[in-house]
């Protein structure tokens, strides 16, 4: 492999440190830690259970990080092989002078293979969505596909309430895009809240779901110290991206979809999803193989709020 | 306007990614700005300095000639447009000609900074298709595994002629809907007709207001670029 990549590709400030799990979340830590570079970026693999048993590949969503499956990782690292990793530009994974969908469903497949065997893959929110394009290139590398709420953004022109429209044009918002272009320098950093318990309360508006010693320990693993305070650990550089991407494309490629999927759905209208069943439904029909489950007293965050009901799930569609 | 004289490359950036602009010609008159087109580099251009009244730049985009290779390998049209804006913030108000991908990219700039792009030229060449108007239903497993395996080379920055990711800027999709809107907020677009099919996100550029075609070589479309405004 070339060396396609630096230790400059993990900004770490002097005073950076990354910050102790939740003592109530110790028991949940990964069995093992790898780095390898699929794709030359060094990604983090966290692992749990048996090596010799049958993979279960985690894949998770827009900012968030691999350890955020701990609540279901465990239990099912007692019959299989489970690994999730950060992907490029969360958690401890590198960053990237940009980030691009192909590149990270590229990345996604050379993991599966890694594992040397044809894997079980849940996928939630953007990762769902990433698995399931994975398992459309290399249906090879997939056995059974779960999909946790991972079926794109609303339609174009559906405001979700409390959300501003926007109305500029693509070429309008370029010229905001190279705007944000000029002003990088290459040192990107979050803004820098005070505490934990602020950066927590971030977290809680955008998911007022979570809450508890989860949402703290969810927090302090995707977080780090700095100088100036507490920040995600994620690169801002994810968010800044641009392009024609449009929501009907989510689903285009869906009909080819070789593997079954479980469909996982919260009963509970959330921030970032559920779908209306209007917008849902549609999409799911291009999947040939479906099967759909909907878990009481969740939102979005399925397999966080209701592990047990996830993992009883999740083996019940694996087995059967 | 820092570059100095003639053949003095001028170092820009575009995020942590080092980008070489080449001075191939320094004269009283209106900037030109050219942009390859996928796979090539800013000495692709040495023919076009004497046809133009005024100081020609040519810049070689991320992934290209002496330009520093991106981390992480992306290299949409929107990148390699910022690698443009980049030396338009060096360079100031200026004419833009783009050749391939280098013509997308010209688009892309001319709508996103028609206060800044006087008018902008666009040439075919490599890479001015990008993947289509939008993917289609069966995905392409043979673009899918040079994409893993451009992304897996051990190709050296050091002499390879480019980073073989860029394959990525070859791929993307162009709705013809999105590259409209950039036409109609540009100041003045020229496109160069030979007669050949174009890309769907080109054919609905031409009844656009403001948009102006041309026929001929290099020389005469830059010598009609620069009296478009």
């Amino acid at each position: 492999m070339a060396p396609l990549f630096s230790s400059a590709m993990v900004p770490r400030m002097k005073y950076d440190t990354a910050l102790e799990p939740h003592p109530e979340w110790k028991h949940a830590a990964p069995h093992r830690r790898h780095v390898i570079r699929p794709l030359g970026v060094p990604i983090v693999l966290h692992e749990w259970g048996d090596p010799e048993a049958d993979p279960v590949v985690l894949v998770h969503g827009f900012l968030d990080h691999g350890r955020g499956f701990e609540p279901i990782a465990l239990p099912l690292a007692e019959h299989y092989r489970v690994i999730s990793y950060d992907a490029r530009g969360h958690g401890e994974s590198g960053w990237c002078d940009g980030y691009a969908w192909s590149v990270e469903v590229a990345e996604l497949v050379e993991i599966l293979r890694w594992t040397g065997k044809p894997c079980f893959v849940i996928g939630h929110s953007r990762g769902g969505a990433m698995a399931t394009d994975a398992a459309i290139q290399a249906p090879e590398t997939v056995r059974k596909l779960i999909n946790v709420d991972g079926f794109g953004p609303p339609p174009e022109g559906f405001v979700p309430p409390g959300i501003q429209s926007d109305d500029r044009t693509h070429a309008e918002r370029m010229e905001h895009y190279l705007d944000r272009r000029r002003q990088d320098s290459g040192e990107r950093t979050w803004r820098a809240y005070e505490s934990i318990e602020a950066l927590m309360g971030r977290r809680q508006r955008q998911n007022p779901r979570l809450g508890g010693s989860w949402l703290e320990h969810f927090v302090r693993i995707g977080s780090r110290r700095t100088e100036t305070g507490f920040v995600w650990r994620a690169d801002p550089m994810v968010t800044g991206g641009f392009g024609p991407w449009r929501p009907q494309w989510a689903a285009r490629q869906w009909p080819s979809l070789e593997r079954p999927m479980l469909a996982v759905i919260g009963s509970e209208q959330d921030t970032w999803g559920p779908l209306p069943e209007s917008m849902l439904a549609p999409r799911l029909a291009r999947i040939p193989e479906l099967e759909r489950a909907t878990v009481d007293d969740a939102g979005h965050f399925v397999h966080m709020e209701q592990p047990e009901a996830t993992v009883e799930l999740a083996r019940d569609w694996f087995a059967s | 306007m820092t570059a100095e004289a003639n053949g003095v490359p001028v170092q820009l950036r575009n995020g942590r990614t080092a980008l070489h602009l080449h001075c191939h010609k320094r004269a009283d008159g209106p900037n030109l700005l050219l942009l390859h087109e996928l796979y090539g580099n800013a000495h692709d251009w040495a023919e076009a300095a004497a046809g133009w009244d005024g100081s020609v730049f040519a810049l070689d985009f991320s992934g290209h000639g002496r330009s520093g290779w991106r981390d992480g390998g992306i290299y949409s049209p929107e990148v390699l447009a910022a690698d443009a804006d980049a030396a338009l913030g060096e360079l100031g108000d200026t004419f833009v000609a783009g050749a391939g991908v280098g013509a997308y990219a010209a688009l892309l700039l001319a709508g996103g900074r028609p206060g800044s792009v006087r008018a902008a030229l666009l040439l075919p060449g490599e890479g001015l298709a990008g993947g289509g108007a939008e993917p289609q239903v069966h995905p392409d497993r043979e673009a899918f595994a040079r994409l893993i395996e451009a992304h897996r080379s051990s190709a050296d920055p050091s002499s390879a002629s480019h980073d073989p990711r860029v394959v990525l800027s070859g791929s993307d999709m162009r709705p013809p809907d999105y590259a409209r809107v950039f036409a109609e907020r540009a100041k003045a677009l020229l496109l160069a007709e030979d007669g050949t099919p174009r890309p769907s996100w080109w054919e609905h550029l031409r009844d656009v207001d403001g948009v102006v075609r041309c026929t001929g070589d290099l020389g005469s479309a830059l010598g009609r670029l620069g009296n478009l405004v």
